[in-house]
């Protein structure tokens, strides 16, 4: 079902020459100014993202409340998943599952990640965001964040990560988040389409992968659980209460900024578009451990594989989906984000994203079939 | 015990990690004049169209022939001294072997017409072939593409996403008979011309028209007409590989592949033969070549076996296939028979045969099934994809048409909310 040809290695920008170190190092900066700030060292005493921000909104007469450069930050996020979801629907459209499964990730970040959290704002309610959750979400899983919004809120949030989120996630694989919802994977999968052959499918990438991952995983675990024992003793205990902010910073620092903004995006150019997903994201990690356990699996058809190698080199993820489809062996990855796009590269339509049983003898070559015909 | 395998193709690697598998100690040497490294051929179309690069072809790691201990030879072999056991390099080295597997593969079909050898001439089938056409192919020139079978579908298809014209000239009175009918033909006929290609059919090649420089002008149809061409690509078949072993002790057949028994052994002793360049028997009786990846790969494996001195006999199953003639992906299993001969003319129906046939409205889709007697023997897909594993069980289980229409959505492989197979009211069996 792949429509015609890609040409990816031939643009510089995919293929890791001087327009994509340059535009790595543009979003680097870019990250580091929005998450950063003013930055004295560097000479810039002033909040340069803020400032447009500021000037735009009033150029455009906007509400103060959204003068403000994560306004700005979401406006450009948006524009650039919507510019990439028409690339990749004029690309990859042909394909029913790539068409409904693009429409449906912008659909998600226009009306969830950007217009209704700019409706609360403007309405002066907390912006609350709808599509995102604990863990990937932290904050929404801290007492004074998420018990300061209604009712409503507070159900949407917790019902999600507890109930809905791992139940999905069992009948349907991590994809029904990762590239149907979530707007990290929703830009991966749109703006960062020119880039997802970029991740590295060696087997060390694997084994830093699950390190990583399943690291940052226990992070995001113990920090919500710090922020909650001084929820409930900090008044008593101020050194704990110190102690708990610090921890509460420094994981907003060092995942939520540097990992998943700075690295995440700022590396899309040279290491692909998943990096943050892949590496780092607690949400993955936990959904992908349900995924393990649950419906989803890529079916593979016995030996038909003509170890072309277009499935391994679109997989973002970086798993070598070929080595399954040569061994005939149907699988599930607790990384796969169930983007589909091997299933659509297969020349010879080799993959097939599934959550029903295996019908046809798993593991095992055709046999030889011995037919008079 | 020193195996030596001429070929690092998937014949050549698939043997030589049967032998490893089985055999920690032996010396494995793999003989190369191609690429260093394993890369998968069906997949140079997509290293000349960009899409991937020649290393993302390579199906395993490139840890694997240290880890394997496996040797790496590269050269070009002259000749086989099969009495003195050893393989003759061009030039003049020896390489000595035990045990010897042949899996050297095959090459394009000379183009038989004339003033076709020279610059802009090209063939689609090596690693050098490749490189070459790489080199050559600038957007905007006028490529001919001669042959309409897999080769040529996907020659026109990479030179036409390059910015080239391309003319797509075919023998035959329509694409690929060997495997397609007229209905299905046209339909792929249509999606090619739909993406800019100039399908000629029933257009033999008459001689290639060089200018006085010697450049390639036009290729000349029988008939008289000219086709205006800046390069001519022959993908009229291909052809084992074997010259070096012409006028050996190795016997080869007219058609010029290795003759093998059931285990794969050639006529001299210690050397096997797998893959393109060997003789197999066919489920029809005929010996030919099995020009195909999966059966190369088995074949590979089978020869592994058969080198340990395990008593095999190399059986292909019942026949499937699939390609992709651009966007139109094919899957076949059974005996699908054609319905044209080799020589273009038209092949009677087999008696007791009937075909359930069906164009998907709207669609480039159908669908074909093949029934002998009450049971059905063969399906030929197209434009939708199907799972051949289902359709070979169906046909050893007999199952009839009926229970075959009944079940067929069961077989079906496409992506997640792609429109599912049903039956449409033009579905007819003759």
């Amino acid at each position: 079902m792949q429509a015609g040809l890609m040409n990816t290695y031939q643009q510089p920008m995919s293929s890791r020459l001087w327009p994509a170190w340059v535009l790595s190092a543009l979003l680097f900066a870019a990250y580091v100014l929005l998450y950063f700030g003013p930055l004295p060292a560097l000479g810039l005493r002033f909040d340069l993202l803020q400032r447009v921000a500021e000037v735009a909104g009033q150029a455009l007469g906007l509400p103060v409340v959204l003068h403000s450069k994560w306004i700005l930050y979401g406006t450009v996020y948006t524009l650039a998943m919507i510019a990439g979801g028409a690339f990749v629907l004029r690309r990859h459209g042909n394909s029913r599952y790539q068409r409904v499964r693009t429409v449906t990730v912008v659909a998600v970040q226009v009306l969830f990640a950007f217009m209704l959290p700019i409706v609360l704002q403007v309405f002066g309610r907390k912006e609350y965001y709808f599509s995102y959750f604990w863990p990937l979400k932290i904050e929404y899983f801290y007492p004074s964040v998420i018990l300061e919004q209604p009712f409503l809120i507070v159900f949407w949030s917790f019902a999600g990560s507890l109930v809905a989120f791992p139940l999905l996630a069992y009948f349907l694989g991590k994809r029904f988040y990762c590239s149907w919802v979530c707007g990290c994977g929703g830009l991966a999968n749109t703006a960062g389409e020119p880039f997802r052959h970029l991740s590295s499918k060696s087997a060390r990438a694997w084994s830093i992968e699950k390190v990583s991952i399943h690291t940052v995983l226990f992070l995001a675990l113990v920090a919500t659980a710090i922020v909650w024992i001084n929820w409930a003793v900090g008044r008593a205990h101020p050194d704990f209460a110190r102690f708990a902010f610090q921890v509460q910073d420094w994981y907003g620092f060092a995942i939520g900024a540097m990992f998943a903004g700075v690295l995440g995006v700022g590396l899309y150019p040279l290491m692909g578009t998943r990096v943050w997903c892949r590496f780092g994201c607690p949400m993955a990690a936990l959904l992908g451990l349900v995924q393990k356990l649950g419906r989803f699996r890529i079916t593979v058809k016995k030996d038909m594989c003509i170890s072309c190698g277009n499935c391994s080199t679109y997989c973002e993820m970086g798993i070598d989906v070929r080595a399954y489809a040569m061994a005939n062996q149907s699988f599930t990855r607790a990384s796969c984000v169930g983007c589909g796009m091997c299933a659509h590269v297969c020349p010879r339509g080799v993959l097939k994203l599934e959550n029903k049983p295996l019908r046809w003898k798993a593991g095992q070559p055709i046999r030889v079939y011995a037919v008079d015909l | 015990m020193h195996y030596a395998i001429l070929g690092n193709g998937v014949a050549g690697i698939e043997a030589a990690l049967g032998l490893r598998a089985r055999d920690s100690e032996a010396r494995i040497t793999l003989v190369s004049a191609e690429h260093e490294h394993f890369f998968s051929r069906p997949a140079l179309m997509y290293v000349f169209a960009g899409q991937t690069t020649l290393r993302d072809t390579e199906p395993y790691d490139r840890g694997l022939y240290d880890r394997m201990r496996f040797e790496r030879r590269s050269g070009r072999v002259a000749s086989l001294d099969a009495p003195g056991h050893a393989l003759v390099f061009d030039d003049g080295s020896r390489l000595g072997y035990d045990k010897l597997l042949l899996a050297v593969g095959s090459k394009g079909r000379c183009a038989p017409w004339p003033d076709a050898e020279g610059e802009g001439l090209h063939y689609f089938v090596t690693l050098r072939d490749l490189e070459a056409l790489d080199r050559a192919a600038r957007k905007g020139m006028r490529a001919a593409v001669v042959g309409g079978g897999l080769i040529g579908v996907e020659v026109a298809e990479i030179l036409h996403d390059r910015g080239l014209h391309v003319t797509f000239v075919i023998r035959e009175g329509w694409y690929f008979p060997a495997a397609l009918d007229a209905n299905e033909s046209a339909l792929v006929a249509e999606h090619m011309r739909d993406h800019g290609i100039d399908v000629r059919t029933g257009a033999t090649v008459d001689r290639v028209v060089r200018a006085d420089d010697g450049r390639i002008r036009a290729l000349r149809l029988a008939g008289g007409v000219e086709l205006a061409a800046d390069l001519v690509v022959s993908s009229i078949g291909v052809e084992p590989s074997t010259g070096f072993l012409a006028g050996g002790a190795l016997k080869l057949a007219a058609n010029g592949a290795v003759e093998t028994d059931d285990a794969l052994r050639t006529s001299v002793p210690d050397v096997w033969a797998a893959g393109d360049c060997a003789n197999v028997t066919w489920v029809d009786a005929s010996r030919r070549p099995e020009q195909l990846w999966y059966t190369a790969r088995d074949q590979g494996r089978a020869a592994a076996r058969s080198m340990l001195g395990d008593e095999i006999a190399y059986h292909r199953g019942t026949w499937y296939n699939s390609a992709k003639f651009f966007d139109l992906e094919w899957t076949t299993a059974g005996h699908v028979p054609a319905t044209v001969g080799p020589d273009g003319s038209a092949v009677a129906p087999l008696p007791g045969y009937r075909t359930w046939f069906q164009r998907v409205p709207g669609r480039f889709e159908s669908q074909r099934i093949v029934v002998k007697g009450d049971r059905v023997v063969g399906f030929n897909m197209l434009g939708s994809r199907w799972n051949h594993e289902p359709f070979l069980e169906w046909i050893h289980e007999r199952r009839s048409l009926e229970w075959v229409l009944k079940h067929l959505a069961q077989a079906q492989f496409d992506e997640e909310l792609s429109p599912g197979f049903r039956i449409h009211a033009g579905a007819s069996v003759s």
